[in-house]
């Protein structure tokens, strides 16, 4: 067979093997997202078309002081989860791998159980547990406040509980990742170093965690971007409220898109958001690669 | 009178219900190389490991020099050991490799530079101080395993069968340098090994271990002349001791006459100290390369495989009463294979073991 016909069957098989994803990606993906694009340079409602008009939804963003305030919360709520729920996964994963067998694969699904749940089960075990009047964890704030405090009608406590209840939902998958990577760290270089004369302490921060940089720098990154996503759970427990104190990005997009039928305007925020998302979880990661390199 | 080497007194170990080591004894003096051999699994790294301190003593008593260490830290114990897998810290330098133990007792910058680059020079890894693990090869990075060792300047160093993921030609490379590095050290060495050939020239001491004891200790040429059992007899040599069934026909004046019982026409005047009586069952070693091909009678095999080594050839066969055999012919290049031998042994170099497997002298 000639060296052409070996060539033409080969692209042959390969457009029949990538077709189908080809076809689902450009119509469930390609097609939105261009569409989204379009959409915010028009004053389109929701349903139906609208007319062009440029760069209005942009300028009108940006003068918008709600915006301001969504996007401050975003990184507000950033703050009190990206770095914890590594860290608290670290020491989760450190601990858990401490365990032998059987015991670790228990400790392991239970801390795990928590991601499988859908998002309004979680809410709605919060809820409860935070409830003003029977919720179970009153007593405690109440002893470390003096007393109870309903959490999410309260601009202080709306925001870092909502970060808590975001840590304790989906800390399991970080855990099995940094597990995954403490594992890949051969046991021999411990016991190298503790010949060596490292303390447990040294042997962390001289072997562990500079072996377990490249997991943490995914985690890392993993997280940046799920939580500035962030949305259901504020929908779900706070609503936004109160005073604006939980009002995020995400939840400004659904409000306008959704309630005031505003689709073009909600475009543009969703454009907005996606290029935020873009330039920083992409500047974190270079930036962490140049740190590990350091 | 234990005050330098390393001392054993009746060490155990056991892994939950499993026995592994069952009451060891050793005293390796000071500035010795001494090996371990013994068949896979029967406790060599996990020995060398609690000289290390990196598995518990479950009974007994371990000293370095005048210490009794049995109970403290690997740190503590002034030893350094080089693993298998080299276990380097692939994310630092060869240079921090080596540097490692010094930056961690916090050693001024000008001394972690001189010892290390001494060690660099005498191991040849100047030029490669810069490089990361990953960027070396096998021997290089054996050498740099090594080297992290001598940094230490211990008391003991411990290898736990360093060269066997090197090729053949490394090896024998690299086993030089570590008779080398012995002589200039001076150091006490114990070594782990499954190789005959690393064991035999590298050892003062070979300790052959097997079910959780010590077999035989001795000087390597000693072990091959004079093994105190049928294990060890068979565990050192290679190929491996020839074991032949035979009973006792009579007793000549200096020993005993031996009849095979895979080809009775055959029997052997054994010069033997402690005669057995007529009749008793023996085993009966003689080494590959002290049985003779000759054109009178003796006993005949069967050659089935033959192995050409260009210099010496390994003729594998069987007698006529099945049992395996194999002899080494040298110089001699015809093709043995499928025909009929002849061989004697040397008589003055068959062992004689009881049924037991212990030695008959
Ligand atoms: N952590 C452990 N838990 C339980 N049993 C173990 C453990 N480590 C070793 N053993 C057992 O102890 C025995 C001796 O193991 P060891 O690694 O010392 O053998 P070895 O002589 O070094 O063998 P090899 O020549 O194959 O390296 C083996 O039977 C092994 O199964
Ligand atoms: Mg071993």
């Amino acid at each position: 067979m000639s060296k052409a016909n070996r060539r033409r069957r080969e692209l042959r098989a390969a457009g029949l093997l990538i077709a189908p994803f080809l076809l689902v990606f450009t119509v469930f993906f390609l097609y939105p997202t261009y569409k989204v694009i379009a959409l915010s340079f028009t004053d389109a409602p929701l349903i139906g078309e609208g007319t062009w008009i440029g760069l209005a939804n942009y300028v009108k963003l940006f003068n918008d002081r709600l915006f301001y305030t969504s996007l401050w919360n975003n990184f507000y709520f950033v703050l009190l989860t990206v770095v914890p729920t590594t860290v608290i996964a670290l020491l989760i994963a450190l601990a858990v791998s401490k365990l032998k067998g059987r015991m670790q694969a228990l400790v392991l699904t239970l801390f795990f159980l928590p991601y499988v749940l859908p998002v309004s089960v979680v809410t709605m075990i919060w809820t409860w547990m935070l409830d003003f009047q029977f919720g179970i964890l009153q007593p405690l704030i109440a002893a470390v406040t003096g007393k109870p405090v309903p959490v999410f009608k309260n601009p202080y406590w709306v925001m870092p509980m909502i970060a808590v209840v975001t840590i304790w939902w989906t800390n399991g998958f970080n855990v099995l990742l940094l597990i995954a990577g403490l594992r890949n760290i051969p046991q021999d270089l411990y016991e190298a170093a503790a010949l060596d004369g490292a303390t447990s302490w040294q042997r962390f921060w001289r072997i562990t965690w500079p072996l377990l940089w490249p997991i943490t720098a995914l985690v890392l990154t993993l997280q940046l971007i799920l939580q500035l996503k962030l949305f259901d759970q504020v929908y779900l427990l706070s609503n936004g409220g109160p005073f604006n104190q939980s009002y995020v990005v995400l939840m400004q997009m659904y409000r306008e898109a959704f309630q005031l039928n505003n689709g073009g305007y909600a475009s543009a925020i969703a454009m907005v958001l996606f290029g935020i998302i873009v330039i920083v979880s992409v500047l974190q990661f270079q930036l962490l690669r140049i740190g590990a390199r350091k | 009178m234990q005050d330098t080497g390393v001392h054993l007194r009746d060490v155990t170990k056991s892994f939950g219900a499993v026995d592994v080591i069952r009451g060891v004894d050793m005293d390796i003096p000071r500035g010795q190389f001494a090996v371990f051999v013994g068949p896979s699994g029967c406790g060599k790294s996990t020995l060398l490991r609690m000289i290390a301190g990196l598995e518990d003593t479950s009974d007994g008593q371990i000293a370095i020099g005048a210490r009794d260490v049995t109970h403290e830290d690997p740190a503590d114990r002034g030893v350094a050991m080089v693993f298998q897998s080299y276990a380097l810290y692939p994310h630092l330098s060869v240079f921090e490799n080596m540097a490692f133990s010094l930056r961690l007792a916090k050693r001024p910058r000008v001394e972690v530079d001189e010892k290390v680059r001494r060690a660099a020079g005498i191991l040849k890894l100047s030029d490669h101080l810069d490089k990361k693990p990953a960027q070396l090869s096998g021997g290089q990075r054996q050498r740099v395993a090594i080297g992290r060792a001598i940094v230490r300047a211990p008391d003991v160093f411990l290898f736990d069968e360093p060269l066997s993921n090197l090729d053949a030609e490394l090896r024998v490379q690299m086993r030089l340098e570590l008779a080398r590095l012995h002589k200039q050290l001076g150091a006490t060495m114990i070594y782990v090994t499954h190789d005959q050939v690393e064991a035999m020239t590298l050892a003062d001491t070979i300790f052959v271990l097997q079910g959780g004891h010590v077999q035989q200790h001795g000087a390597p040429l000693d072990l091959y002349d004079d093994p105190s059992n049928r294990f060890v007899a068979g565990f050192i040599g290679s190929p491996s001791m020839n074991f032949f069934e035979a009973t006792v026909a009579g007793h000549t004046k200096d020993g005993i006459t031996a009849q095979l019982a895979g080809q009775p026409d055959q029997s052997f005047d054994i010069p033997l100290r402690h005669r057995p009586e007529q009749g008793t069952v023996l085993v009966l070693g003689m080494r590959p390369e002290h049985l003779m091909v000759t054109a009178a009678g003796g006993m005949r095999v069967t050659v089935d495989v033959a192995e050409e080594l260009g210099g010496v050839s390994y003729q594998h066969g069987t007698l006529e009463g099945g049992e395996a055999v194999i002899f080494q012919q040298t110089g001699a290049r015809h093709g043995m294979h499928g025909t009929v031998q002849t061989v004697t042994p040397e008589l003055a170099r068959i062992f004689v073991f009881d049924k037991s497997g212990d030695r008959v002298r």
